[in-house]
């Protein structure tokens, strides 16, 4: 099976969940899906394609918030990242533990850094930032504002 | 008494702290004890416990979590102690100096001694920068105790 | 008094000043076969005098006055075992029976300190350590007296050095006989392991449990462990002279082989100690008593056989 066979299953499986395909590289294959769609996307990519999940990556757009999943293809050389947009009044999405247990840590860490909330999540908790750091304030975001009063940040020159 | 404080310059024990840095100054720092640049020869040694130590090198950003364990690790050092900020990172942060997670310098946190700047510092910039410490504690105790 | 002038001179200065020059020659020949540059000559000494003006650190935890009194059980030990090595080399005949089996004993007394000094420490990776030198000891004991009953046997079943010294003076020395040869190879790498070098320094192993037993010693304390540790280069190579290749005597030419028998042990030592790799405990009590004491059974009975 190669590549455009891949994706034309794909497309004929799920013709409603896949808003687009963009084939970025001979490689690289970026599909944009519904958010309530990914957990059977998931199941269906790692079950019956059998590909391994790498990670899962979020970014702060300026209107919304996106997040990437990438499944590697290995017979085909070939990365498939699904992309997901939220919007910013409602960030929440299925969470991937029910289908495969890998992905507990990267949405744990999602979760601080960005403030995504991941429904169906055993144990939803910081991962990274130490004890101390207040709630509610997630560092990656864009409108992210220096709650330390002792910090410094002059070089002192 | 002139007699210990030169025995102290002439081996001093080197004791390696890496604070949440990118491993290329614990690699520099690494190769000082190779038989290319070998600091044997000026008495050093790399020790594994802090309480035999002289010298902390430390390497490294300094983030929010390490802050207390430094300064744990920098109070369990016997006096003498000297401390030296090797890199970029162990000077004033660098590139990281908004980051969210390292919120002081280093010498906000223990008080340095010597800084060896260099994004890794070459094997022989760490060396000469050792041997302006030992120079430059010669002078110091000459003149009065620290 | 005049034992006192000796527990002094020959036991702590002249073993002192020997003890860290074969330190110095060990660490040189390290580095020459590393391909670098050594360490200069009085650096053994630079360490304990800088050791000695740092402040001593007392952890909270730890059993204090054990803590503090373990160190100088070993130098105390090491200074009197050798003081006896030292007056048997300068006259034979001036010793009392049985100064074998107590040479034997106090040698055991260095790594008993180490002991107690790790378990008094209160630091999990400190007892770690105690507990691989307990095993050590348990392991390396067992083929290293066996291998000293073979000068006991063939200089006619006396336990006095004296006896064994004469005997080699007369008939020759032990260690070109079969049983002597064997014995002598068993006796060194039993020193290897007394010494905790390489491959058999698990006790102290320095980057993997951070210094294991010495973790939490610092100061005038760590400079005593060191000193006893160079002082005991010195006794356990001269032991094994005494037993195995005559001793030293003093006239001239049996000076210059004394001393090229001291220095190619320690030389040998740090050889070995720089081509191997560091052993796990299980490996060392399997090469100790499986073929060292068959090998140490096998000088015995050569000996026994007149070999």
């Amino acid at each position: 099976m190669n590549r455009q066979e891949l994706l034309q299953t794909l497309r004929d499986r799920f013709p409603d969940e896949i808003l687009g395909v963009f084939e970025k590289s001979p490689k690289r294959v970026y599909i944009q899906i519904q958010p309530d769609a990914i957990v059977r996307l998931a199941q269906y990519l790692f079950k019956e394609m059998r590909a391994r999940f790498n990670i899962a990556s979020g970014v702060d757009g300026r209107n919304q918030m996106e997040i990437l999943y990438h499944f590697t293809v290995e017979e085909m050389n070939l990365i498939i990242s699904l992309r997901v947009i939220l919007p910013k009044t409602k960030l929440e999405i299925a969470s991937l533990t029910s289908v495969f247990t890998a992905a507990q840590w990267i949405e744990r860490e999602i979760y601080e850094l960005l403030g995504i909330n991941f429904v169906g999540h055993p144990k939803l908790k910081r991962l990274l930032l130490p004890e101390d750091w207040p709630e509610g304030v997630h560092p990656l975001r864009k409108d992210y504002q220096e709650w330390d009063p002792t910090a410094i940040r002059d070089r002192g020159v | 008494m002139g007699i210990l404080d030169d025995a102290f310059l002439k081996s001093l024990w080197v004791f390696h702290l890496a604070t949440g840095s990118c491993n290329n100054c614990d690699i520099e720092i690494l190769d000082c004890l190779t038989p290319r640049h070998d600091i044997e020869r000026f008495g050093m040694l790399l020790t594994g416990s802090i309480k035999h130590a002289d010298v902390l090198l430390v390497t490294g950003a300094v983030n929010r979590q390490c802050i207390p364990r430094i300064k744990r690790i920098y109070e369990q050092m016997p006096q003498p102690r000297l401390v030296v900020a090797i890199g970029e990172c162990a000077l004033s942060r660098g590139v990281f100096i908004h980051s969210y997670n390292c919120p002081l310098p280093l010498d906000h946190v223990i008080p340095v001694d010597v800084y060896i700047p260099g994004c890794p510092p070459r094997p022989e910039a760490i060396i000469a920068g050792l041997i302006k410490l030992i120079e430059q504690r010669k002078t110091q105790t000459g003149q009065a105790k620290v | 008094m005049i034992y006192l002038l000796y527990l002094f001179i020959f036991g702590f200065l002249l073993t002192g000043i020997i003890g860290l020059f074969a330190s110095w020659i060990d660490r040189k020949l390290t580095a020459r076969i590393q391909y670098r540059v050594g360490p200069p000559l009085l650096q053994p000494l630079n360490d304990i005098l800088k050791l000695l003006g740092k402040e001593t650190l007392i952890p909270f935890g730890a059993a204090q006055y054990t803590f503090l009194a373990a160190p100088l059980i070993g130098l105390v030990s090491v200074i009197v075992v050798s003081t006896v090595l030292w007056v048997n080399n300068m006259n034979p005949q001036q010793t009392f029976v049985g100064d074998l089996i107590v040479v034997v004993y106090l040698l055991l007394v260095p790594s008993l300190s180490v002991i107690i000094g790790g378990f008094a420490s209160g630091n999990p990776l400190a007892s770690l350590g105690a507990s691989r030198e307990m095993k050590l000891i348990l392991s390396y004991e067992l083929p290293f007296i066996l291998a000293i009953l073979v000068p006991v046997i063939q200089s006619d079943l006396s336990i006095r050095l004296g006896n064994i010294m004469m005997t080699q003076a007369q008939n020759g020395i032990i260690a070109f006989s079969w049983s002597g040869g064997l014995a002598l190879i068993i006796a060194v790498l039993c020193m290897q392991a007394k010494l905790a070098l390489v491959p058999f320094d698990m006790p102290e192993a320095e980057t993997e449990i951070a210094h294991g037993v010495l973790i939490e010693y610092s100061g005038t304390l760590l400079a005593v462990y060191r000193l006893t540790k160079h002082m005991l280069l010195f006794a356990l190579p001269f032991f094994i002279i005494m037993l195995y290749l005559g001793g030293v005597r003093g006239n001239g030419l049996h000076l210059l082989y004394g001393t090229l028998e001291y220095v190619g042990l320690v030389a040998l030592v740090s050889v070995i100690r720089n081509t191997n790799p560091r052993l796990r405990m299980d490996q060392v009590m399997r090469f100790f008593w499986g073929p060292m004491t068959i090998l140490a059974t096998i000088a015995l009975l050569l000996a026994l056989g007149g070999y």
